[in-house]
C-alpha cells in the first residue's frame, strides 16, 4: 500500500526565542517493509541530514537569530509492504536489553511480564503480554505526560501509545528479550488515535517483530516507521531546547492517507 | 588474624630500604619542632591556594582540605620501569578493546568476553557504534589504581577511563615538598613531574587531526568536587576553562562564546560524564552539557577527550577480562596482576561471596569513589547483614575481591609517625604515543587500619617519588 503523509508542526512562543536547537527525526528510510518514494522536509533554514546512533535520519536544526515561531513541515510518499512481518538487521540487538529511566521495570511489571507471557519469552508469549498490557493500561489521552515512565503508567492504569510502548519494552527486557521503541505514523480508518504513533519491536529469532499494544496488533499493517531507539527520548520526532521564548504553544497536524494508484 | 603488610620504607627486619635511606637520614636529623612548623605551613598554603574538594553526601556541600602528608612515597626507578610498562600495556589494550567493541567486535566473536555482558552494559554507548576516532583512541587520559599486596607485588585495582581525577594533587604535592624541603631534592635525584601539563596539552592536541586545534577544558562547574583541578589544569595548559553554557552548537560545529565573538572549539577535555554531555541525546535534565554536542561529535567536527563510551571498559564486571584483552590484542603476557575477582552475577561465585563476606571486599560494578562498598574485615555484623540483602537483591551489580593487605608507608598522625595504607594512581596519556610521568598520585588512608584511601572517605595524599636506585 502506498501512503501519503503530511505532517506540519507549528511552535509559537510568547516571547522572542534567542536561539534554539532541535533534533528532528522526521525522515523515514528504506527498509524491508517500506520504500520511501519521495520525502521532503520544510525547515526555516537548510540543514544537512545525518544518521543518528540508531541509524535514524537526523536533522539538527539550529536557529540563532531571534524568532517567535518555528514551522516544521514533512511530507512524502512511502510504499509499505504489508505482507512483511519482521525486519532483519546485522547489528547486534543486545544493547536493546538495557533499561532506561522511562523503561525501568519494577517488581509489579516484572511479575506481570512473567505471568502474562506464561514465562515464554517467544512470539506467542509476547502477543499474550501485549493483549494483557492493552487491557491493563487503558487508552486515555491526557492521563500521562511525555516524562511518564513505564512504572508510573502501569501503576496508573491509563496512558497513550507512548506509555504502552514503554511498558511493553520494560516487560520484554525483563524477560531477557531485546526490545526497542518505534516512532512513526499509522494510517487508521477510524480517527480515534492520532496518526503520529508509537509501538514496540522485539528481537526474536534474529529479526525485529512489531508489537503495537495500543491497537493489539502483532503484525504491522499501515505502520510507517520513522525512527527507533531505547525509548521515546531516542526516537521521538522532535526533541529541542531553546533560550528565552516563555510559554510555548504547539500545533501539530498529521494527515496520513492511502494514495490512489492508477496502475499497479 | 595476623596480617603482614609490605612497608614501603622498612623491610621485614625493620631496616630502612635502600631507596629510602637518604630520606630516613634527613628525617632523623630534622628537629621535630621544625617538621611540625612546616606541616602547619603546608596546611596554610594549601588552604590559601584553594586546593579543596567538595564532599558528596554531605548536606552542607562542605569544602574540605585533602590532608597532605610530608613523608613521601618513594619508588625505586628499576621498580617503576616495570610499573610504567605494565600501565602502558594495559591502557593500550583497553584502547584497542574499545575500538574493537565499537567496530568489528572481534573479541566478542572469539568468545573471550560474553557479548551480553558488554553490549547490555550501561557503559556501552550505542552512539559510538561504527564511529571512527582519530588514532583509534578512546581513553586519552587514564588513571590506573595500583596497590601492593603483602609480598610487595603490584596489583591493578581498577582502570579509570572516564574522567580520572587527582593529577592536580600529584603536581601540587610536589610543588609543596620542593618549597618546604628544597634540601631533599638537592640530596638526591627525584624524577621530575612538572611537565605533565605540557604532556597533557600535547596529548589533547594530537587527538585532533588539525595542526593547531583549539582546546578547552569543560567543567560541570564550581560545585563539582574536582572543580579546583579543572581550573588548575586549564590554567597550567594555558587554555580556556568553560562550562556548558559557554558553548553552543551551530550547523554541527562547536563554538565558544568570547568577548571577540564566537570561536570554534576543536578539542574538549571534558570532565563531565557521558550522561550529561548533551541533554538532547542523553539525560534530558542535564543543565551542564551542550545541546547538539553529540551530533557535532558524530559528524567528526570536535574531539572529546575522553571519548564517549569508555565506561564499558573500566566497569568492574569487565575488569576480570583485561588480562585476556592484553593477550588477545597485543599477544603479550600482562605485566601487572589483576586482583582475583568474583562475579556475583554467576550463581556459584555469588554463593561463595555470600558465605565469605567477612573476608571480602564487595564493590558495585558501576561505582566509584569508594561509595557503596563493603570492606568485610572492617565491617560490623549489622553492616554485613545489610549488605548481604542488597547483594541478594541485585547480584549482577556487584563483584567481590579478597581483601588485599595494601602496603603501608610511614605517615604523620596525631601520635607521631605510624604506618598507614596507601595506593598509587599513575596517569597514562595516550596520543601519538602512550606516556606517563614518573610516579602518580599516592593516596593514604589516615585512619588506623583503614583500607579505603578515597578522599571522600577521609583519605589524604603524599608526594610520590621515583628515585634512582
Amino acid at each position: 500500500m502506498r501512503l501519503s503523509i503530511r505532517h506540519d508542526t507549528h511552535y509559537h512562543y510568547e516571547d522572542q526565542v534567542r536561539n534554539s536547537i532541535q533534533y528532528l527525526r522526521l525522515t523515514p528510510h528504506d527498509s524491508e517493509r517500506q520504500q520511501v518514494l519521495s520525502w521532503q522536509l520544510d525547515l526555516p533554514r537548510p540543514v544537512r541530514a545525518q544518521l543518528d546512533p540508531y541509524g535514524n535520519i537526523l536533522h539538527v536544526l539550529t536557529l540563532d537569530e531571534p524568532h517567535e515561531s518555528i514551522v516544521i513541515g514533512a511530507r512524502g510518499q512511502v510504499e509499505i509492504d504489508e505482507s512483511r512481518e519482521a525486519e532483519h538487521e546485522s547489528q547486534s540487538a543486545l544493547p536493546f536489553l538495557r533499561f532506561t529511566r522511562l523503561t525501568e521495570a519494577d517488581e509489579a511489571l516484572r511479575e506481570f511480564a512473567m505471568l502474562q507471557s506464561h514465562g515464554r519469552p517467544d512470539r506467542s508469549g509476547l502477543i499474550d503480554l501485549m493483549h494483557a498490557l492493552n487491557a491493563h493500561i487503558r487508552y486515555q489521552p491526557g492521563a500521562t505526560r511525555v516524562e511518564t515512565s513505564a512504572v508510573e503508567a502501569f501503576a496508573g492504569g491509563q496512558g497513550v501509545c507512548q506509555d504502552h510502548a514503554h511498558a511493553f519494552l520494560a516487560c520484554a527486557r525483563s524477560l531477557g528479550v531485546p526490545a526497542r521503541y518505534v516512532s512513526g505514523y499509522l494510517f487508521a480508518d477510524s480517527q480515534d488515535h492520532l496518526a503520529s504513533h508509537a509501538w514496540a519491536e522485539a528481537w526474536l529469532d534474529g529479526a525485529w517483530y512489531s508489537f503495537d499494544v495500543t491497537n493489539c496488533l502483532a503484525k504491522p499493517e499501515r505502520h510507517l516507521k520513522l525512527a527507533v531507539g531505547l525509548d521515546y527520548l531516542d526516537a521521538c520526532p522532535v526533541r529541542g531546547m531553546r533560550r528565552g521564548g516563555g510559554g510555548e504553544q504547539m500545533h501539530a497536524r498529521v494527515d496520513v492517507a492511502p494514495l490512489l494508484q492508477v496502475q499497479q | 588474624m595476623a596480617r603482614t603488610f609490605y612497608d614501603e620504607m622498612y623491610d621485614a627486619s625493620g631496616a630502612v630500604r635502600p631507596h629510602y635511606q637518604t630520606f630516613a637520614r634527613w628525617l632523623a636529623d630534622t628537629p621535630a619542632e621544625l617538621l611540625a612548623q612546616r606541616r602547619r605551613e603546608a596546611d596554610l598554603l594549601f588552604h590559601r591556594a584553594g586546593i579543596t574538594f567538595t564532599l558528596y553526601g554531605d548536606d552542607q556541600g562542605t569544602e574540605r582540605l585533602i590532608p597532605f602528608d610530608i613523608i613521601p612515597r618513594s619508588i625505586p626507578a628499576s621498580e617503576w620501569r616495570i610499573v610504567e610498562r605494565g600501565c602502558i600495556q594495559r591502557v593500550q589494550a583497553l584502547n584497542m578493546f574499545l575500538a574493537d567493541l565499537y567496530h568489528e567486535q572481534r573479541i566478542l566473536k572469539a568468545g573471550i568476553i560474553p557479548a551480553e555482558q558488554v553490549l547490555a552494559n550501561e557503559g556501552y554507548q550505542i552512539a559510538m557504534q561504527g564511529l571512527n576516532l582519530h588514532r583509534d583512541l578512546y581513553a586519552h587520559i587514564a588513571g590506573v589504581d595500583l596497590v601492593r599486596d603483602g609480598d610487595g607485588s603490584y596489583y591493578v585495582l581498577e582502570d579509570n577511563l572516564r574522567t580520572p581525577s587527582g593529577v592536580s594533587y600529584m603536581l601540587e604535592d610536589r610543588k609543596m615538598m620542593m618549597r618546604l624541603f628544597p634540601e631533599l631534592f638537592a640530596a638526591q635525584r627525584v624524577a621530575p613531574i612538572d611537565h605533565y601539563p605540557n604532556l597533557l596539552l600535547d596529548t589533547l592536541k594530537s587527538s585532533s587531526p588539525l595542526d593547531n586545534p583549539n582546546v578547552v577544558v569543560l567543567t560541570p562547574g564550581r560545585f563539582n568536587s574536582a572543580y579546583f583541578e579543572h581550573a588548575f589544569l586549564a590554567r597550567e595548559m594555558g587554555v580556556e576553562l568553560v562550562e556548558g553554557a559557554d558553548l553552543f552548537v551551530r550547523d554541527d560545529k562547536l563554538f565558544m562564546r568570547t568577548t571577540a565573538g564566537a570561536k570554534q572549539v576543536d578539542v574538549v577535555y571534558r570532565r563531565l560524564d557521558d550522561a550529561f554531555l548533551d541533554p538532547l541525546a542523553f539525560n534530558p535534565d542535564s543543565m551542564l552539557g551542550v545541546p547538539g554536542l553529540l551530533a557535532c561529535y558524530r559528524s567528526g567536527n570536535v574531539v572529546l577527550a575522553n571519548a564517549i563510551g569508555t565506561g564499558v571498559a573500566d566497569d568492574k564486571s569487565i575488569y576480570p577480562y583485561v588480562g585476556e584483552m592484553i593477550r588477545f590484542y597485543l599477544d603479550e603476557e600482562p605485566i601487572l596482576k589483576n586482583v582475583p575477582t568474583y562475579q556475583c552475577r554467576k550463581p556459584a561465585e555469588l554463593s561463595h561471596v555470600l558465605a565469605n563476606l567477612e573476608q571480602l571486599v564487595v564493590k558495585e560494578t558501576q561505582g566509584s569513589g569508594g561509595y557503596g562498598m563493603l570492606v568485610g574485615p572492617a565491617a560490623s555484623k549489622a553492616e554485613i547483614e545489610a549488605f548481604r540483602e542488597r547483594l541478594k537483591a541485585n547480584p549482577a551489580a556487584y563483584i567481590a575481591q579478597p581483601t588485599l593487605c595494601l602496603s603501608t608507608c610511614p605517615t604523620f598522625v596525631e601520635q607521631g609517625i605510624a604506618p598507614r595504607h596507601i595506593d598509587l594512581r599513575p596517569f597514562v596519556l595516550s596520543g601519538k604515543e602512550t606516556r606517563i610521568v614518573p610516579g602518580g598520585l599516592t593516596r593514604v588512608a589516615l585512619r588506623e587500619g583503614s583500607l579505603v584511601v578515597n578522599s571522600s572517605q577521609g583519605g589524604g595524599t603524599k608526594d610520590t617519588w621515583v628515585v634512582e636506585d
